[in-house]
């Protein structure tokens, strides 16, 4: 199971999908979308600890991490 | 006379009332504590899911200093992120001393896992944006208290305003 998680308040909120099942892959790619038009940055890890930025839906992630856009503290 | 009746009836009042707000938190569940467990919880949440996208000695650097170090994309610069909310990267040079403090993160009231996960993420990815938004302040200013933390000051000015310290 590939995995959605988007930072709240809460710590985060998960949403999981089934990379081989097109209607799960549908309902995350549309969360993408929204969540990107939303303003979030999504980010998977690469293999050697650091991160990278992804600007489309990518089904074979298997974590995806949002956040909401930064500001100056 | 008038002022003894006066301050006992508020006496009165006051425990009236602290008394209702103890008895109504009782009743409620205490709201209150539910509200710190549930920030407990979404901090310990957090804290897990930053580990999980460290390195083996950056997770053991923030266990044993309270921050961790990562390399800019464009700069490839040393970061150290503390484990704190406001001004709590450290740029770092090749000596090992900070020489710049940067002061950026994600919108709302995020868990402090999620906020140094963020800004991880961000120095490693799109450095520049990130401090692009970012406020910076330089340690040696703040000594002096000539700034505050959040001044905005640019690259080439502050050299100069250093010397004038």
């Amino acid at each position: 199971m590939a995995v959605q998680i988007v930072m709240d308040t809460t710590g985060d909120s998960r949403h999981e999908f089934n990379a081989a099942d097109a209607v799960e892959v549908g309902k995350a790619a549309q969360r993408f979308k929204q969540l990107t038009e939303a303003g979030f940055t999504a980010a998977v890890r690469t293999g050697n600890g650091r991160s990278k930025i992804i600007h489309n839906f990518d089904a074979d992630a298997e974590e995806t991490v949002f956040f909401p856009r930064l500001q100056g503290g | 006379m008038d002022d003894l009746l006066f301050g006992l009836a508020f006496n009165a009042l006051t425990l009236f009332c602290g008394l209702f707000v103890v008895l109504l938190s009782g009743l409620l569940g205490n709201p209150q504590g539910q509200v710190f467990a549930q920030r407990g919880k979404a901090e310990q949440r957090a804290y897990t899911l930053l580990k999980r996208w460290l390195l083996p000695d950056q997770i053991a650097q923030l266990e044993r200093h309270g921050y961790f170090e990562v390399r800019g994309l464009h700069s490839g610069k040393r970061y150290r992120i503390r484990s704190n909310r406001n001004m709590n990267i450290e740029e770092i040079d090749d000596n090992g001393s900070r020489v710049a403090v940067w002061c950026f993160g994600p919108v709302g009231c995020l868990p402090l896992g999620d906020h140094m996960l963020a800004q991880k993420i961000a120095l490693e990815t799109d450095e520049q944006a990130a401090l692009a938004v970012a406020n910076r302040s330089w340690p040696e200013l703040r000594r002096g208290r000539y700034l505050q933390s959040n001044a905005r000051v640019s690259s080439d000015v502050a050299p100069a305003i250093t010397g004038q310290l």
